[in-house]
């Protein structure tokens, strides 16, 4: 009988939302393999969730309340912390005694850094990023971003080796509890035996919050963002002027301009650092990453300035301006600034000469 | 100590994969203060794997100051398999001592983040990924690191040489190929490797291409038609209908 495994994430002692989608996507390959088998339930896999943690019985209590599904509880007692040797030792320890024809863990941080050696050492085939599941006549197809999140590429594993996904968050809608019968629990032991014998190579040591809570970006109305489309720093002072039009407004920016030193950390959007729900999201220059996205999902409204159509933005998008960034906002700053003149030359005459005043002193502090 | 940084030839143009530029600036950055320090000496070597077109970023290594280069003549299978890349890598840099051994986050094309963890595990190493700040390593060859997490945090980890370490963006500013290194480029030597002498027995992909599709589209993507000043026109009345200007 074989098993599709889930490996939970574990972050500070607590379970991921995102094993949930994980549950919903092992009961998906599940369900496939039910349809094609029709009668013969025999060969269905079965789910099992596999909570790694130095104590992991509360964790499999909690998880029980919301869940039918069969939990094992992987008991390390060296596993104070994740640290990928210990991971990618213990959790093979234990899937080598069991028999999967999936194993599933999450393209996060954690999953991306465990993950692709866990599956070499079952000489397991391995998927990382999957963003869509699906079939044909041989068996299950995998789809996965490519090329800048340009193209998706389908995958197909060997059929005759086990599995090993590593599933987009945020693809997947989250496994809802529906009662049933219990599912099988079993809390499992392994020693972290390391290979070279003494003591382990992987020290964890601290985990350290850098902070990214931007109030700014979470409460702004427009959020208008720079990507590196910009070609330079100096391009940086027009959105923020293009900013300064809206009531409601905060300039947020692609990672690249972060790395680079044009703009602080808490102006970052996406999935290393702010996540916003603005009601107009503008992107300026910004290609659409999936990383970049990850960040604005829940905005109500995007518009995107980008030369080239087809950049994935447009996918995202529900306007679209296909022109130069630059031209466009000295397009826009000029008609706002003669519907200003039109409404009431003498008292918004000064507000056009401030708010070319004080570019420079917008520029937020680098880092 | 020896440093091996694994480049990746992307795109059209050729270029050198972003994260991989940052990695072997991070090389560079630690050989530096390996001299500063006047501690023992540091080599930096590069490796890739790819068609015989990858010269040029070779040339770009040796002009951001890498000393050797190893190139494994790679024929196109029509799927770009990390497990196949991470054993020809292997054998590679299995034949030498490295004490630290860096690479990309992600390739920019296949952005599988797979290669540098796959040959770790071959070689038989510690891996940590996504790190994002390095300390020079201490006379019992434990180096400290910061990996990048989600949502602003960081896990910091102290890991034993010879480890691979796979680099985030953010960890620097690579540096431009400067001109006198990129003038003693043409005399450093690029040692080549055929696909076919590193392994007798072909290693094979454990999975298989299926095909390309355009991704869905996630919200409808109406483009604005019209001249600049009428696209810039129709943006303002949208915004000022909702209120928002
Ligand atoms: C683990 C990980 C985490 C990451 N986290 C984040 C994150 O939180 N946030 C994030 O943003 N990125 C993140 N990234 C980086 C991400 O992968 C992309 O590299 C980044 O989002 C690209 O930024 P960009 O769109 O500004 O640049 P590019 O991808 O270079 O896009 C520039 C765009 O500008 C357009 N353009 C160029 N010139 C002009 C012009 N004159 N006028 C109009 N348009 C023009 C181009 O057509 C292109 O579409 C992460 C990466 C990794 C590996
Ligand atoms: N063909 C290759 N040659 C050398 N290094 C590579 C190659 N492919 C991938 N890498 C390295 O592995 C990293 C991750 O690539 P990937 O697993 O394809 O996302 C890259 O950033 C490179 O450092």
């Amino acid at each position: 009988m074989k098993q599709i495994l889930v490996i939970a994430e574990i972050f500070e002692n607590r379970v991921r939302k995102v094993t949930w989608e994980l549950a919903a996507a092992a009961l998906q390959i599940k369900a496939d393999f039910s349809q094609k088998k029709e009668s013969s339930d025999i060969n269905t896999p079965d789910v099992y969730i596999i909570i790694p943690s130095d104590n992991p019985k509360p964790l499999v209590k909690e998880f029980l309340k919301q869940t039918s599904l069969n939990i094992i509880g992987l008991e390390i007692p060296e596993l104070k912390t994740y640290t990928s040797e210990i991971y990618i030792a213990c959790l093979g320890q234990l899937i080598r005694k069991m028999n999967p024809s999936h194993i599933l863990a999450a393209h996060t941080s954690q999953g991306r850094d465990f993950a692709p050696g866990l599956a070499l050492g079952l000489e397991a085939a391995s998927i990382p990023g999957v963003n869509g599941i699906g079939s044909d006549e041989k068996g299950l197809i995998y789809s996965r971003s490519v090329f800048n999140n340009k193209k998706n590429m389908l995958v197909q594993p060997d059929p005759k080796r086990p599995v090993m996904l590593t599933l987009m968050p945020g693809v997947f809608k989250p496994y809802i509890h529906k009662s049933g019968k219990p599912g099988q629990v079993d809390i499992r032991k392994f020693f972290f035996n390391c290979g070279s014998g003494d003591k382990s190579r992987i020290q964890h040591q601290q985990v350290l919050k850098r902070s990214c809570e931007n109030q700014a970006l979470k409460v702004a109305k427009v959020v208008v963002a720079a990507g590196r489309g910009l070609g330079e720093e100096k391009n940086l002072n027009i959105v923020f002027r293009f900013a300064k039009c809206f009531f409601s407004s905060a300039v947020g920016a692609s990672r690249p301009l972060v790395d680079m030193g044009w703009i602080g950390y808490e102006h970052q959007v996406g999935i290393t650092g702010t996540t916003i729900a603005p009601k107009v999201y503008i992107a300026c220059g910004i290609s659409g990453s999936s990383q970049h996205i990850a960040g604005i999902k829940d905005a109500k409204f995007v518009i995107s300035i980008n030369k080239n159509y087809k950049a994935p933005i447009s996918r995202y998008s529900d306007l679209c301006i296909t022109e130069d960034v630059i031209e466009f906002i000295h397009a826009f700053l000029n008609l706002v600034d003669t519907k200003l003149l039109e409404s009431d030359p003498v008292s918004n005459m000064g507000k056009i000469k401030s708010r070319v005043i004080r570019d420079e002193e917008l520029h937020t502090k680098k880092e | 100590m020896k440093i091996l940084v694994c480049i990746k030839q992307v795109g059209d143009e050729g270029e050198m994969n972003l994260f991989d530029a940052h990695a072997l600036e991070e090389a560079i950055l630690l050989k530096e203060q390996f001299s500063a320090a006047m501690m023992e000496p540091v080599s930096v070597d590069i490796v890739t794997a790819g068609s015989s077109g990858v010269k040029k970023i070779i040339r770009r290594a040796f002009g951001m100051g890498a000393d050797r280069g190893y190139h494994i003549v790679k024929e196109d299978s029509g799927y770009d398999s990390s497990f196949v890349t991470a054993s020809m890598l292997a054998a590679v840099a299995g034949k030498i001592p490295y004490d630290l051994i860096l690479a990309g986050i992600m390739s920019e094309d296949m952005m599988a983040g797979q290669t540098g963890p796959m040959l770790a595990q071959i070689l038989g190493m510690p891996c940590a990924t996504g790190v994002i700040k390095t300390t020079l390593p201490t006379t019992d060859n434990i180096m400290q690191v910061e990996r990048e997490m989600e949502n602003g945090f960081r896990d910091c980890i102290a890991i034993r040489l010879p480890a691979v370490l796979t680099i985030q963006a953010g960890i620097n500013n690579p540096r431009y190929p400067c001109l006198s290194n990129m003038l003693s480029a043409n005399q450093k030597q690029i040692i080549t490797f055929a696909q076919a002498d590193l392994f007798p027995t072909p290693v094979r992909a454990r999975e298989s291409f299926a095909g390309m599709q355009d991704p869905e589209k996630t919200r409808s993507g109406r483009l604005l038609e019209g001249s600049l000043s009428d696209k810039a026109e129709q943006l303002f009345s949208f915004l000022r209908k909702k209120d928002l200007i």
